[in-house]
């Protein structure tokens, strides 16, 4: 994997699309027992439409997150750092539904030799339904910079970057 | 007079609580193919050597998920036994990590965000500690009523210190 430069990433287009899915209920399970989030929403059908009035078993918020920390890393490259996110939910998803997540850099900063990636990053399913949404600083280094430091240390030059809303 | 009724909540701090198990090379093997997340520098003695990190380490978000119940401890599923109609999250404390519960009237709860800041992953053979705190706890009135708005942050370090990220989440009780 060659590595990615701050001068190679551009502006206003999406990065990377990651398509999770279609997340079908052994999926959902499979999260659910890695963590150990004994839930009933996210495994039981007949508890989650029963006894929640849900459509079905919901795909885990907590599952969701991590698709967009592995969206920053590999949009940015593996010597890159996640340094900051920033999420909200805004719907569910539900066993048959397909996450597709997309990150788009909006904004492209150096500071102390470093650069440092705004992205917009979205969940979609497959009708294009946002499901959460939010924003992100990736840091990454200069083509001629020094390495990204790991790890990462948060200078005032840089401490009071704001993510947007 | 108004009473502030949840002003005994906000700075409250948990004691810090640390993981059961440091962190072991089958556990991120599971967590990996959950999240379906391929990548060799979380199972590659070569890939990971030759990355940034230079040892196997979990996912950046994984501290989060690595307080799981201990052995010895009550089995949270002995609640369904006790009561069919019980949800499953009884003895699931990944969000609060020791902090009391807010006492209020609101019942439906929503996660309203995270907001994370990272600095270190957690490596191979590492043991999590956090340490939660609310940062605030306030009602708001909006077009739709009352709403309880409760924000949680989570410090994530190793048990030598070294800060591994901060998870700000806000819960949004109606």
């Amino acid at each position: 994997m060659a590595p990615l430069y701050y001068e190679d990433i551009p502006l206003h287009q999406p990065l990377l699309r990651l398509t999770k899915g279609p997340m079908s209920t052994a999926h959902i399970m499979r999260w659910s027992a890695a963590m150990e989030n004994w839930h009933r929403i996210h495994y039981d059908h007949h508890f989650a439409t029963g006894h929640d009035k849900l459509p079905d078993v919901l795909v885990n918020g907590s599952w969701k997150q991590h698709v967009l920390v592995q969206l920053m890393k590999d949009a940015l490259g593996r010597e890159s750092w996640l340094w900051r996110i920033r999420f909200r939910y805004e719907k569910m998803d539900v066993a048959g539904d397909t996450v597709v997540a997309e990150a788009t850099a909006i904004a492209k900063q150096e500071i102390d030799g470093l650069g440092f990636v705004t992205c917009r990053v979205v969940l979609r399913d497959q009708n294009n339904n946002v499901s959460t949404a939010g924003a992100a600083i990736g840091v990454i280094a200069l083509r001629d910079g020094p390495k990204v430091p790991y790890p990462f240390v948060v200078k005032p030059d840089y401490a009071a970057m704001e993510l947007p809303a | 007079m108004v009473t502030d009724e949840y002003a005994q909540y906000r700075g409250m701090t948990a004691p810090p609580q640390t993981a059961a198990m440091p962190l072991e090379r089958d556990v991120i093997r599971r967590f990996v193919q959950a999240i379906m997340d391929d990548d060799p520098i979380y199972w590659s003695n070569e890939a990971a050597s030759q990355s940034r990190f230079a040892t196997i380490t979990a996912p950046p978000l994984y501290p989060v998920h690595a307080f799981r119940r201990a052995p010895g401890t009550p089995d949270p599923l002995d609640s369904i036994i006790a009561d069919p109609n019980a949800d499953g999250t009884a003895g699931n404390d990944t969000i609060g990590f020791g902090l009391p519960p807010v006492v209020s009237p609101f019942k439906r709860l929503l996660n309203g965000g995270n907001e994370i800041e990272f600095f270190r992953s957690l490596h191979l053979g590492e043991t999590a500690v956090v340490t939660a705190r609310y940062a605030d706890v306030s009602v708001k009135h909006g077009s739709s009523g009352a709403l309880l708005l409760v924000v949680v942050e989570s410090t994530f370090a190793t048990e030598a210190g070294e800060m591994l990220l901060v998870n700000r989440q806000t819960l949004i009780w109606r």
